[in-house]
């Protein structure tokens, strides 16, 4: 065998191991089948309640994109995050120093290997996916674009890693060059014509020569830039610690460090308010999506508050992303007390930056008052829920069950049962009568006891387990 | 030092068990990690743990310091039951966890007061003694970089810093050499030396021979979850070694391996 199969072989076997490891074991087989179920009933969804087939193929080529930045993400930057799962991890990638081949031959081999993994395994259901909407033919063609989305993702994760091995002059070029395309895309200039996306709508060979474009120029970018013997320099930090204590109520150390990881690791405290942003454009595409193609007239408060609680489980994502139990192992600390620790920092930053988001919302869309307020308990009470149902659920390790198939399945149930029914209210209720926005207040205030009560029996549980394990 | 003095302080009196342990067991799934273990530390011993990967090392010192609950036995660490109150144990002896890198996005500095904090312990007492173990184990222009940008061994001298922060009776580490340049290991290996003179008890978890031989007063070897041997290095005779008796009680295969072929001397 030569030394690039060796090495692809290596790579794809790590990726499936790390994967089932972090994921549920051998559950992680059925999550192909899992993509292609949620994503069938979404197309199938979205296009039965009006949407146009194409707008769905392009909304899918959008999230592969987002998947495939999100992938070369983890990989090629993110070894402190996988650590932090699996403890001390040396990927083949990172192995280049105990083996007889270049950085750059393995940051290739890395590339083609999570295209030709990702290709199968998340990107092949979510194009089998689309069965009911599309003839065989243009299926294969989805797939096509899809994995090559996927790599134009991947590969652009790639030249910024490159260009950032050069410092600050690599990054003030990523910036220029991201800058660049997006005011290109404000003035007018056709971007999407030259994505993989385009050559799906006009197959042609110009089209496929276009889409080709940014991917080849990106491999030309990342081989250039690339500088193999770049170290980043040692980060230091002034004395936080202290000053944090005396500002934060209660005065836990727990709660500090937990305030303190959030703000330090990528992002800082930013990423809490990005993650919200991204729910506040979903409830805004699906608020649009609902006024102008199905024709409803939608609670923008109802509909902004339900879908903006969701941001509980990105912050609490946040809030134990850095957490490593061998430390607390060390120390005389309670299990309780860390989840009360993570509960009050998410007071603090989850709770306001969802409110902020949801204010944003009410003003820009002109929410009536009783709209506004039934909205408001709405973000509240399933914020409260999904905070008890995901540590129910997840523990301190809420980013591992999303690819275990059994706990992910369980955890779109358990949202979807409270989410569904008022989405569907707020979609169809206008106008609101204050009896109904009081009984809107009410279940806000239902769900949030229920995600008490989920979280309460939650501790003692996952204070039993950890022991035992 | 006096009993009572020992007691007033938190350590049990020389003589008397620090830790104390009867047919714990422990698996995990199918595997064994445990299969009876009994051992007893008096206090003030250096005390080795030696074995082989995977023979149970790492879980005696969960099991010991309440982070693991054994399927059965019982254990006592310094008159504490760590299955009953896992908290208070924690809050008597020190803990270095077996290649445990402190938290990613703190500065050593913040460590230590956050491990303060949690211990109860006054902001002059860790800074005097987080100046101590910074100038002992050479690291003090690293206190202020985040842990995630520290080598492995700097990483380990923070942890064993913080393992010895608040002056425990008892410390249970576990490799506490790995990743230090001999220079380094020399230090700890003194500093391990004077503090059990001081009184304290240490309970080592190793798979080093020399190590443990060159260290320890008294070595248990463990092997498939149970104590098979326990030998005083400073009481082997002229021609007995520490590996022989590890090869003997662990492994006749490994002891064929590295037996000298006829006529090589030994």
């Amino acid at each position: 065998m030569s030394a690039t199969r060796a090495v692809l072989a290596a790579m794809a076997r790590e990726e499936w191991r790390l994967h089932s490891r972090l994921f549920g074991g051998r559950r992680f087989a059925a999550f192909p089948v899992f993509v292609a179920l949620v994503g069938g009933l979404t197309a199938w969804a979205l296009s039965t309640t009006g949407t146009a087939v194409d707008t769905v193929v392009a909304g899918a080529h959008v999230l592969v994109l987002l998947f495939g930045l999100q992938t070369g993400t983890v990989g090629l930057v993110g070894r402190d995050a996988v650590e932090d799962l699996l403890g001390d991890v040396t990927l083949v990638l990172h192995g280049a120093r105990a083996l007889p081949i270049s950085e750059r031959r393995l940051l290739a081999l890395f590339v083609l290997k999570d295209v030709a993994y990702y290709a199968v395994f998340v990107v092949l259901p979510l194009a089998v996916a689309f069965a009911p909407l599309l003839a065989f033919g243009a299926l294969s063609l989805l797939w096509v674009t899809l994995v090559w989305t996927f790599a134009l993702g991947l590969c652009a994760t790639l030249a910024g890693v490159a260009l950032a091995t050069r410092g600050r002059p690599g990054k003030a070029l990523a910036f220029v060059l991201l800058a660049g395309i997006a005011l290109a895309a404000l003035a007018g200039v056709p971007v999407a014509a030259a994505t993989p996306y385009a050559f799906f709508a006009a197959p042609s060979v110009g089209s496929a020569a276009l889409a080709a474009l940014p991917v080849v120029a990106l491999v030309a970018i990342a081989g250039v830039a690339y500088d193999a013997e770049y170290e980043p320099p040692a980060r230091t930090a002034g004395d936080a610690f202290a000053a944090w204590r005396d500002r934060l109520p209660g005065e836990d150390p727990l709660l500090v460090k937990t305030l303190l990881d959030v703000s330090r690791s990528a992002g800082g405290v930013w990423k809490v308010g990005f993650s919200a942003a991204v729910l506040f454009a979903v409830s805004a595409f699906l608020v649009s999506l609902a006024g102008d193609v199905v024709g409803v007239r939608v609670l923008p408060g109802v509909a902004f508050g339900s879908i903006l609680g969701l941001t509980a489980f990105t912050t609490y994502n946040w809030l134990t992303g850095a957490e490593d139990r061998a430390v607390y192992g060390a120390l005389p600390v309670e299990t309780a007390a860390l989840f009360d620790a993570k509960r009050r920092a998410f007071g603090l930053l989850g709770v306001p930056v969802g409110v902020a988001a949801y204010a944003v919302a009410v003003a820009w869309r002109g929410a009536g008052a009783w709209d506004a307020l039934a909205g408001l308990a709405l973000l509240l009470g399933v914020q409260g829920y999904l905070f008890g149902l995901t540590v129910s659920l997840a523990g301190f390790r809420p980013n591992e069950f999303l690819f275990d198939t059994v706990l992910f399945a369980a955890f779109t149930v358990g949202v979807a049962v409270p989410l569904v029914p008022v989405l569907v209210v707020g979609f169809v209720a206008a106008p609101l009568t204050p009896a109904f926005a009081l009984a809107l207040v009410a279940a806000g205030v239902v769900l949030a006891a229920v995600g008490h009560v989920l979280y309460v029996r939650a501790v003692p549980k996952w204070t039993e387990r950890l022991r035992d394990a | 030092m006096s009993a009572s003095a020992y007691l007033a302080r938190g350590r049990e009196p020389r003589g008397v068990n620090a830790i104390a342990t009867e047919e714990l067991q422990k698996s995990y799934g199918p595997v064994t990690a445990l299969a009876g273990l009994s051992l007893d530390v008096p206090a003030g011993e250096l005390f080795g743990l030696l074995g082989p990967n995977g023979a149970g090392k790492s879980t005696t010192i969960r099991v010991l310091t309440g982070q693991l609950r054994p399927d059965s036995g019982s254990a006592s660490v310094l008159g504490v039951d760590p299955v009953a109150e896992p908290i208070r144990v924690r809050e008597r002896v020190g803990v270095l966890p077996e290649q445990a890198s402190p938290p990613s996005f703190v500065t050593p500095r913040e460590y230590f007061e956050f491990v303060g904090e949690v211990r109860g312990l006054d902001e002059e007492t860790v800074t005097e003694r987080v100046d101590e173990w910074a100038d002992r184990l050479s690291y003090r222009e690293k206190l202020d970089t985040l842990n995630t940008d520290l080598s492995r061994g700097q990483q380990q001298k923070v942890m064993l810093t913080g393992a010895f922060l608040h002056d425990p009776a008892l410390v249970f580490i576990d490799e506490p050499l790995v990743n230090l340049d001999p220079l380094m290991q020399e230090t700890v290996k003194r500093f391990l030396t004077a503090y059990r003179d001081d009184g304290n008890t240490v309970f080592l978890s190793t798979h080093d021979i020399d190590v443990a031989e060159a260290l320890c007063d008294r070595v248990g070897i463990v092997s498939e979850g149970e104590l098979v041997a326990t030998r005083r290095p400073a009481e082997l005779g002229p021609d007995e070694r520490l590996l022989d008796v590890f090869l003997d009680r662990v492994g006749a295969d490994a002891r064929e391996e590295t037996a000298p072929a006829a006529g090589e001397s030994r």
